[in-house]
């Protein structure tokens, strides 16, 4: 999936690591960027970047600035930025984001949603 | 007035020498001051409680982690702890390299060569944690299994694998972190350092395999153990559990050395 030196520039941005042995049940809420591998139940928010392993289970709504989702997903996802999903991805939910990229043989089941950015669809009407 | 807060095991026979220099330097530096043996019919709290009502300037903990774990927890008891707030900065002095991990992670030198840090005396205030009525400078620890972490009521934390959870507040070099990633005993938060492995710890001994870790930057935490196992705090005191941890922003004026492992 990601070179190891992807993954060590990924663990010295990370503000937060949910490890593989680690069991989140309720509503987390980070403000810096976010690592999870292991498994979480409930909601998962954060203003900043998201990086959802291979192995990681999540069954939350997800909310974060941009993400990258390599692992299971149940629960709709909201990004205001941009979203990668990776080929080992699994997502079952409705996905929102500004941009989206989905690698071959990434399975989703829900409704892809591309929004405008709301600043740049206002500069293009002050222009007109 | 310096005041020196000697522990109990420095009155074994085989510290005099050690002492005898620390002493030498002192009164070379011009840091003299009022030398407290701690034994059997002296306590530290009490001690230092007097110490303070006298208008000692800096108390200096002449020791190793758990002589630092006791003055600090003597000097912020909640009797003392308007008086020594911002006024009283404390000083160390180790004793012994092998425990006093504080003392390497401040930037403070080994024994007569602390007494250079202290005259050189260079205050940062530091966070402190608590942990049910005790505080702890650098870290609480406690094994992770039957634990379980309750995070602000909001979400908890189970580990399905064997390990340990390590509350830090100052990286001390035994505590393994991630390369790169920092602890700041001066921005309000603790990390929760939780290190688990599926495999067996003589194999990890042996391959060097990396342990599993998960990091989480937090203010206040409960740990609840089914096994009513303790948490050691500062590699020293027992406290029971279930516990709650929080974190007080840079309670205590420590005086730093040089080669600290913060800014």
């Amino acid at each position: 999936m990601f070179k190891k030196q992807n993954e060590e520039t990924l663990i010295k941005d990370a503000e937060t690591i949910i490890g593989p042995s680690i069991k989140i049940k309720g509503d987390f809420f980070g403000k810096g960027n976010i690592i999870v591998e292991g498994i979480l139940e409930g909601s998962l928010k954060t203003s900043s970047g998201l990086y959802v392993g291979d192995k990681a289970k999540i069954t939350a709504a997800i909310e974060a600035k941009d993400a990258k989702i390599g692992g299971e997903v149940k629960g709709n996802i909201k990004i205001k930025g941009y979203l990668e999903i990776l080929a080992t991805a699994k997502i079952n939910g409705d996905v929102e984001a500004l941009g989206i990229s989905v690698a071959k043989g990434a399975f989703i089941n829900g409704r892809l949603t591309m929004k405008t950015d709301e600043k740049e669809s206002a500069d293009l009407k002050k222009i007109n | 007035m310096h005041v020196y807060i000697y522990d109990s095991f420095l009155n074994k026979k085989r510290y005099e020498k050690v002492l005898a220099r620390v002493e030498t330097r002192i009164t070379d530096l011009g840091l003299n001051g009022k030398i407290s043996r701690m034994g059997l019919m002296k306590n530290i709290t009490s001690t230092i409680a007097n110490e303070l009502k006298r208008g000692a300037k800096t108390i200096v903990a002449v020791g190793n982690d758990a002589t630092v774990n006791q003055v600090i927890n003597a000097m912020l008891s909640q009797k003392l702890g308007n008086m020594a707030i911002g006024a009283v900065p404390l000083g160390i002095i180790p004793i012994d390299k092998n425990k006093n991990s504080i003392a390497r992670s401040l930037g403070i030198s080994w024994e007569e060569n602390a007494c250079d840090v202290l005259s050189a005396r260079r205050i940062k205030k530091l966070d402190i944690g608590t942990i049910n009525n005790y505080c702890f400078l650098a870290n609480a620890r406690i094994s992770n299994q039957a634990t379980v972490l309750e995070i602000s009521r909001k979400y908890t934390i189970e580990i399905i694998e064997p390990g340990e959870i390590n509350i830090i507040n100052l990286r001390t070099d035994e505590r393994n972190l991630p390369e790169g990633f920092n602890v700041n005993p001066q921005d309000g938060l603790f990390e929760l350092l939780i290190n688990s492995h599926k495999a067996k710890r003589f194999l990890i001994a042996l391959n060097g395999a990396s342990a599993n870790q998960s990091i989480f930057p937090l203010k206040k935490l409960t740990i609840i153990n089914k096994k009513n196992q303790p948490v050691v705090i500062d590699n020293f005191a027992e406290v029971p559990t279930p516990a709650t941890v929080n974190i007080i922003k840079q309670r205590i004026k420590i005086i730093v050395g040089k080669e600290r492992s913060f800014i």
